[in-house]
Parts: structure tokens; sequence; C-alpha cells
């Protein structure tokens, strides 16, 4: 097939091969993951959207019958079918509490791609959501030229102008929130390392291992990659930054847009191929590349290039955890709760490492929060999407926040801006951080008292 | 327009009237909103309803359920969906009143060791909301985690604790209901039990939602036990652990459980979720907790201990702590779920039987689940004699739903045939209707049914459930003298 014969059988009606009943396109949901469904309702009240609307086609059960009865023949892909698959979080509570193991997220994106294929979207959403996921996240450049342009806006005094002029006020009400909460911009990795391959250990070198810069993480919070990259080096890791590394697709799968997601993960198991260890700092990214065996589980080639690849991903956490870290001397005294990410938690099992983390540091006053793993809305661009979904479910979040917090620590950015979004609107105290940053702060207390040290990092 | 559909507004007349009660946002009515709806935990069975509506009090479920008699629509109640028996499966397109959103607790009265909860209030966290304080609510389905005491009163809920405790029956001190014409009854107010009178209560409980719907229950809470401890046994042939339990109870112990899991059960939950490793080649595992004073606990854990011993336990340990406890139970309570990971399907049945014909009746379960073809997984409440068979199958295969149902009727005969029952906590609803003549004559069947015509006149409540069909003792008499005659 040449190129353009390709693109053609991807725009052209459905190949019948390819379809399963009422599911027109390839890569349609799999039968054998809701084969795995019997139907028992344990998932129910791990989801945060039948928690919120007490209907069961907003349920994980409910969902996953939906999916089904499309192949069925006994619905079509219309809007009241595409209603609750879009409501759907993604966050993958309900993969922990299904005691089948039913791959209901799995499920839920595949049956997204023939949503988006079937009714492309139009209008607002359409342009809002190709903006972010086309024209933005996978552009590191335009990427960094929005960074520089949010911070410009941060430093030449517009934000001030802006908030104290009620220019706000033309904005729907959730973008004025997220507007609120916009973190103070610092230099991204990607610009500060430009020219740099490895950013070498301090002492004696133990392991070498890649980093994912990601998109977002890059540009909105340029501190915590640093941070990432000083625990890192601190711990006698080499840090390399793959060059051709992009983003993680995570957002384009969950919007539907599987093939741009497809795109996105063949680059970046090309870019990470010579690497043995791929390490995270954001839990949705983490989780995407944990997932392109999933993902291109079509492309028998590209899903053992996937295999391999997922096997060396790791969250920055579990690393550390896995592989040995200093404790700190110098004390932070704060009193810390800790938020489950839920592609940390649910997504990758990783529960148990990142609070140890924080417990190691001195001075740490760890509070645990009831229900920690609960979704804060969050859920990628779904904050952006679905705002008034969003906004309850964080609502039953900030429910469980702990009041008398100095600090609110996760791994995950999207969870960041969300979370933050909680505190300000609900007037809570609680400072976000991520969980790497306290550790970055408390080796560099630790530097300051043994000043003789020569600092290997480039600051 | 291939795709694209715009919402319709509704044009029934009678669910236009129904939407102003509850409110737009609160009635479902677009088919593919509804067919989240068209089963619960029976999947065998699927139609779909006339529309689900979601009432948020009392004067809502009244305003609905009168507007639904007086205008002879027929409507059932519905909780979290879990029950095994199709008691919430929509036969007559039926208006489904789901009660979720009435998920409050009203009140505990720790004092009078009682709490008050709305219907859609989840089982487990009615304990979870106490236990701070030291108590618990005692019947514990091991859909607890998402199932509504709503629900529990409907089926009359069992529980791997209830051995001991007793079921949902023993734990309810007063109900308020609303009657399928409208009218709201209150039955033992203040939660004083033992009142004198006819048991409503007791008619209620497990009347598997045909008499009224429950809007508001109260509740017995207990203070949590001193102490605790659990034994998990494994053994390599079912008869030794068969022996074992019965030899445990006769020894005067009392366990607050006693479950059971044969050999194919433990490869599902092995496989599921939340595996335990147990070891492989196990025929049959006991999962044994005794509670109480903390005195006695030690006493009675060496007397399981040897009992196991005698005969022949592979292995047999108690849990190390808390952690080690949690994940045995975990693994047992979400056994029927893990049946997925080695099955698409499966048939849960509930037969009851006296311990002692145990043995007796898991071989003759084994001949059915040879003689269909079928595999058959066994978990259960062995302390109390109730049997979960549960069938393996896959609907996809032509026939084999079919022949799942006929394995399930015969595992319930056999346990019928050793003076048993066709159900133990999981009710009768649509599933085991016809077997209900496997333990009733038809005199039996119709005094039950003259009850029903007491509160549910019209039949208009849950219709054609619990009673074989057709349900009228008439029309059974007139099927049972056509089919004596034809024979
Ligand atoms: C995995 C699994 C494990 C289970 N384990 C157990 C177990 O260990 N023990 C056990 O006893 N059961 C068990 N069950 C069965 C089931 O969970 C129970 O029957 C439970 O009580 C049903 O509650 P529900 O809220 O899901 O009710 P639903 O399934 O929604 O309804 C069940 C019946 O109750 C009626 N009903 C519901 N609410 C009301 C109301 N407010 N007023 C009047 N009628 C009402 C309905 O009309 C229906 O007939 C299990 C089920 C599953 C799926
Ligand atoms: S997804 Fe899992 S928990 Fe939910 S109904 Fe299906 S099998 Fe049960
Ligand atoms: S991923 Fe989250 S929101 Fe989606 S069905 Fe599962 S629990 Fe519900």
């Amino acid at each position: 097939m040449t190129a353009t014969e390709k693109e053609l059988s991807n725009e052209s009606p459905p190949c019948a091969t390819n379809k399963l009943s009422n599911y027109l396109w390839e890569d349609h949901p799999d039968e054998n993951k809701w084969a795995d469904c019997v139907h028992c309702g344990m998932c129910l009240e791990s989801c945060p959207t039948y928690l919120e609307t007490g209907q069961e086609q907003h349920s994980p059960r409910g969902r996953v019958h939906l999916i089904k009865s499309v192949a069925e023949g006994k619905l079509e892909v219309n809007e009241q079918f595409m209603d609750p698959v879009f409501q759907c979080l993604d966050c993958r509570a309900c993969t922990t509490a299904c005691p089948a193991d039913v791959d209901v997220g799995g499920l839920i994106e595949e049956a997204r791609g023939q949503v988006r294929q079937a009714m492309p979207l139009t209008g607002m959403k359409g342009a809002i959501s190709s903006f972010f996921l086309k024209g933005l996240f996978p552009h590191p450049n335009r990427l960094q030229a929005a960074g520089g342009l949010l911070k410009f806006y941060q430093k030449s005094g517009l934000q001030k102008a802006v908030r104290s002029t009620g220019a706000l006020r033309v904005m729907p009400k959730h973008l004025a929130e997220m507007e609120a909460i916009m973190p103070e911009i610092t230099t991204s990795v990607r610009k500060k390392y430009k020219d740099v391959e490895v950013i070498p250990a301090k002492g004696t070198p133990k392991a070498q291992v890649a980093m994912l810069k990601g998109c977002i993480m890059d540009v909105m919070f340029g501190d915590i990659n640093q941070s990432t990259i000083n625990v890192l080096t601190h711990n006698g890791n080499d840090v390399e930054l793959p060059k051709n590394q992009t983003c993680c697709g995570a957002l384009h799968v969950h919007a539907g847009d599987r093939e741009t997601g497809k795109k996105l993960a063949k680059q970046n198991i090309e870019a990470f191929e010579k690497s043995n260890k791929v390490v995270v700092n954001a839990a949705g990214c983490g989780c995407a590349l944990k997932e392109y065996p999933e993902l291109l589980r079509n492309e028998p080639e590209w899903k053992e290039r996937a295999e391999a690849f997922s096997e060396k991903v790791e969250d920055i956490s579990k690393y550390l955890y896995d592989t040995g870290y200093e404790k700190p001397t110098s004390s932070i005294n704060k009193r810390i709760t800790y938020h489950d990410a839920c592609h940390l938690a649910h997504g990758q099992g990783v529960r148990h490492e990142p609070r140890q983390l924080l417990k190691d540091i001195p001075g740490v006053t760890f509070i645990e929060q009831p229900n920690a793993d609960t979704c804060c809305g969050s859920a990628g661009i779904y904050n952006i999407t679905n705002p008034e979904m969003a906004t309850a479910v964080l609502e039953r979040k900030m429910e469980n926040v702990p009041d008398d917090v100095d600090m609110i620590s996760m791994g995950n950015p999207g969870c960041m801006l969300q979370m933050a979004m909680g505190v300000q609107k609900y007037g809570r105290s609680g400072e976000i951080v991520h969980t790497v940053q306290l550790l970055d702060w408390a080796y560099q207390e630790d530097q300051k008292k043994q000043p003789q040290t020569t600092d290997a990092r480039k600051e | 327009m291939l795709f694209k559909k715009k919402k319709k507004d509704i044009e029934d007349e009678h669910l236009k009237n129904l939407a102003k009660i509850v409110g737009q946002k609160s009635i479902l009515h677009h088919k593919e909103d509804l067919l989240s709806y068209d089963c619960d935990g029976f999947t065998i069975h699927k139609s779909l309803p006339k529309a689900v509506i979601f009432p948020k009090n009392t004067e809502e479920v009244v305003a609905a359920v009168t507007y639904c008699s007086t205008h002879n629509i027929p409507f059932l109640a519905r909780g979290a969906g879990t029950g095994l028996s199709g008691g919430a499966i929509p036969l007559h397109e039926e208006v489904v009143i789901s009660l979720v959103k009435m998920k409050n607790l009203l009140s505990v009265d720790y004092e009078n060791r009682q709490a008050v909860v709305q219907p859609g209030y989840v089982n487990l966290k009615l304990t979870n909301s106490i236990s701070a304080k030291g108590y618990y609510y005692a019947p514990d389905p091991s859909s607890q985690y998402v199932c509504t005491i709503g629900g529990n009163v409907a089926e009359n809920a069992g529980g791997a604790h209830c051995l001991k405790y007793g079921v949902t029956t023993n734990h309810i001190l007063g109900l308020e209901l609303v009657l399928p014409n409208g009218e709201i009854v209150e039955i033992s107010e203040n939660g004083v039990p033992d009142m004198p009178g006819y048991d409503l209560l007791g008619i209620l409980t497990g009347s598997e939602g045909t008499l009224g719907i429950v809007t508001k229950i109260t509740v017995r809470i207990l203070k949590n036990p001193e102490g605790k401890k659990t034994v998990l046994a494994y053994f390599d042939r079912v008869e030794d652990g068969s022996h074992a339990v019965s030899d445990i109870i006769s020894a005067g112990i009392v366990p607050a459980a006693l479950e059971m899991m044969d050999h194919t059960a433990i490869e599902g939950v092995e496989a599921g979720a939340f595996p335990v490793g147990h070891p492989k080649g196990i025929e049959a595992l006991l999962l044994i907790e005794v509670d109480g004073i903390i005195e006695g606990i030690d006493e009675q854990i060496d007397q399981i201990l040897s009992v196991c011993r005698n005969h022949n336990v592979r292995d047999v340990k108690v849990a190390r702590d808390e952690e080690e406890r949690g994940r045995w139970w975990a693994n047992r309570k979400t056994g029927f779920g893990a049946m997925g990971a080695i099955s698409p399907d499966y048939l849960v049945q509930d037969g009851v039987i006296p311990r002692s014909t145990l043995p007796k009746v898991l071989n003759n379960i084994k001949e059915i689940s040879n003689e269909y073809n079928l595999r058959i997984a066994n978990i259960f409440h062995a302390g109390d004699g109730n049997l979960h068979p549960l069938i393996l199958f896959d609907s996809r295969i032509e026939g084999e739903t079919e022949k799942a149902l006929k394995a399930g009727t015969a595992c319930l005969k056999a346990c019928a045939d050793v003076g048993g029952s066709i159900t133990g906590e999981h009710g009768v609803g649509i599933e085991k209707k016809e077997e209900m003549r496997f333990i009733f004559t038809d005199d039996e069947l119709e005094a039950q049914i003259a009850i029903r015509e007491v509160f549910n006149p019209n039949d208009l409540l849950n219709k054609g459930k619990l009673f074989p069909t057709p349900s009228r003792c008439m029309d059974i008499k007139k099927v049972i003298k056509e089919t004596a005659a034809a024979q």
C-alpha cells in the first residue's frame, strides 16, 4: 500500500474485515476485554461519575455493557452512546476494584476512537481539543513559545491587569478558575539542557537513566523536571535526555485520537530504544508509556518493540525506592498529606513508594487522607472539556483533604493544577507540591550545610 | 445523518409527568441509557424498562408510586443491581425506581445500638462510619462494597459472618415502606424489638421487592468483638474439608465465619485481582474466623487446628496480622467476580443443605458438572450449609446458556432432595421461581401469594417474580392438572 492509499483507507468507509457489527472502524474495542466482565457491579462505588450521578450508564459496568451492546448490534455509535463514554474520567479506579481484572479503561479508550471517527468534534469543543492536541502538545517549539508567552504574561504585569480589570469575566467560568492557578513558569529543562546529552551523576555513577521531559510538564512545571534531575543525579544516576522524545500521547488516546497517539508512541519507542531505564515524573505519562503495547496491539512488530519499551518505564518514586536513595538529613518541618494520582495508584500500582519517600524526610508529619486514591477530576484535559463533572469530582476530593496541612504532595502535573484550583476555590490551606520537589529541597538544604562539596549540577 | 442523533425530548405523556415529580435530570428514557438497567447481577435474562427514575426522598417515591398505580403502569425498586436472581430485572417494561440517590445515614444511636439509614445507603459504609466508635453492622454479603441496605432487606441478604450473627432479618428493627398504592407505613417506628402482633418485619424482609418499596430502615448495630483470629486450611481431598467443617461445629465452636472454596474456585480467585498465593493442586480450602472475648479465642483456634490435622490437612495457618487477614477476606469476598478471569459468564446457584450432607451433595454437583460438560466452581458458606455452585459458561457459544440453566436447576434439585432449600440468601427472583415447586406444594404457594395480594393487590409492583408462572394458583393448578392428564 502506498502512503496515499493508506491515508485513503483511513478516511474512506470502513473496510469490512476490520469492523465489528456497529463498530465501523479499525481498532475497535476488544471483545476479550468485555468477555471478562461478569456484570457483578463490584466496581460501582469506585467510580466517581457513578457516585456523582447515581446512574449506571455512567458506571464502569454500564459502560462495558454499552460498549458490548454496540458490538452486538443493539446500539449505534451515536451521541447518546458517546455521553457515558466521554464522561468517564479515565481514572482507572474501576480497574483496582474489579475482581475480574476487566480493562475498562482500555475498552473506553478504544470506544472513544470509534466515536471520534463516527462523529468528529465540531464547534468550540472541536477547536479547543484540536488546538491543544494536534497544534500544541506534540510540538515542543510551539509549547515552548506558549510557555514563553505565559511567562511574559505573568512577568509583564499583564496577569495582574487581567485579573484586576475583570477581563476574566469574559472567559468561561472554569477557564477563569484555571487561569487563577496557573503555575509560575520557570525555565524548561528542554531549553536549559539544549546541548547536553547526559547530565552527569554526582560522585561515582551507579546507573544511567533516561528521563521523559513531558510536554506540559516541561513548559509549565520546568522546576519539577529540574528537581527530578537533581534528585536522580544526587543519587548517582547519569541522566540522559534523548533528543527525539515527544509528548506521550496520553491526552490524544483519552480524547479518542488514537492515530496521533500511535504516531507519538512510535516516536518515543524509537527515541528511547537505546536507554535501559525510562524514568517519568508525571503519572499520566508513565501510565501511557506503559500501555503502548496495548495501543499498538494490532501492529505485531510495533507491539513487540512497545513491550520491550514499556518494561523499562518507571515512575520516579518507584525508581528511587527500588534502587535506593540517600535519606536527607535536613528537616522540612511541615504537615504533609499525599494525594494518589489515579494513574500512579490505579494505573501503575504505585502507592507505598511515594509515601515512604515523604516519610523519610526528617521533620515531615505525614497525614494520611481518607480515600486518598479518588480522582481529583483533572483527568488530562477533562477539566477543560467536562467542567461540570470535573468540578463536582473536585469538590468531593476536597472534602477528604485534611484541613490543617501545609502541603499536599502528589506525582502528576494535571492533578497539581486541579488540586491547586481546589485549594483556591474552597479557601483551603496547603501548598501543592510534587513529591520529588520535597526530596530535592531537603537535599539542597543538606548541600547548604556542607559548602565544600562541588556541585556537579549546572546551576 | 448516519450517526448524529439529537437528544430527543420526552414524548410519552406518563414519562413527562413522572419527570415533573422527580425532575428532568432524574429520569432516564433513552434506549442507550436504559440499557444499563436491562438486568442485574443475573445476566441470563435481559429486558428494557420503560424508564428509570431517581427519587430523592420518600415524598417523591410516594408521588411516583401513586402516579404509576393510578395509571396502571408496572414498576419496581432497584438498589445497586447486584441481585443474583434477577429481582430487579424489568420483565414488563416497568418504570424502575432507583433508590441510589436516597443514600444517607440518617442517625446513629450508640446508646440503643441502632442506626437509621435510607435504602440506597451502601452496606459497608455503615460499618465504615461507625467503626471509629467501636461498632459495626453485622450482615456482610460479599457484595457489601456496593450493595444497598434496601436491597439487603429485600433479599434478606446473608454473608460470611452470618453463621454466628444471623442474616439481615435478625438485624432489622424498623422499616418505612411505601405500599404499591402510595400509602406510607411505618413498622416499629422506634426500633423497639419484638413488638406484639404479627411479625411484619419478618414478612417484609426477604419479600424481594414485591410487597412495597422500603424508604427508611432502622438497623441494629453491634459492638466490635474484643478479639478476632482467622485460620486458613488447605486440604487435598474435598471430603476431608467437609468433615472438618462438621467436626468444628460439633465440637461446640460457633465460628464467626466458616467458608469453603474448591479447586476450580481457587483457580478463579488466584487468576483474579486479589490473589493470595494459595498453593497449587489444593482440592479444598477453609477460611475460618473466630471472634469474641479475647480469653476464649486461642483455645478455640487450637481446637480448630487439631480438627483440621485430624482430617489430613495439608497446611493450616493463622493470619499473622490484620493485613494478612484482610487479604484473605478480599480474596474470598471478590470470589464471584474473579470467575470472570477464567470464564466469560457464570451462573451462581444458592442452595442450602443440612451440613451433614455436604460431601454427598458436593459429589452430586461434580456429577452434574460432568454430565453437562460445564465447569462448576464451589465457593460457599460451609458453616451454615449455604452452597454457591458457580456454573461457568460462555453465552457466546450457542446452547451453552440453556445448558448452564439446566445444570443450575439440577444443582438445586440435588439440594432439595437432601431436605434442603433452593435459596439461602440470593432470593428467588425470576431465576428460581420454577424451582419453588421443588420445596412448596401448591397450597403453600397459594398461601404466600395471598399475602402478596394484601400488600400488592394489582401485582403492579415487581410482577412476575418469586412465584412460578403462571402465578395465579388457579392457573398453576390448571397447568399441573394438564400435565398430569398428558402423562
Ligand atoms: C459478587 C456478588 C456477591 C454477592 N454475595 C452475596 C452474599 O454473600 N450474600 C447475599 O445475601 N447476597 C450476595 N449477593 C447478592 C446481592 O448482592 C444481594 O442480594 C443484595 O442484597 C442486593 O442488593 P442491591 O442493592 O444490589 O439490590 P438490587 O439487586 O438492586 O435489588 C434486589 C431486589 O431487591 C429489590 N429492592 C431493592 N431495593 C429495594 C427497596 N428499597 N425496597 C424494596 N425492594 C427493593 C429489587 O426490586 C430486587 O427485587 C452477591 C452479589 C454479587 C454480585
Ligand atoms: S467491570 Fe469488573 S467489577 Fe465491574 S461489573 Fe464487570 S466484572 Fe464486575
Ligand atoms: S475509569 Fe474512572 S470514571 Fe471511568 S468508568 Fe472507571 S472508575 Fe468510572
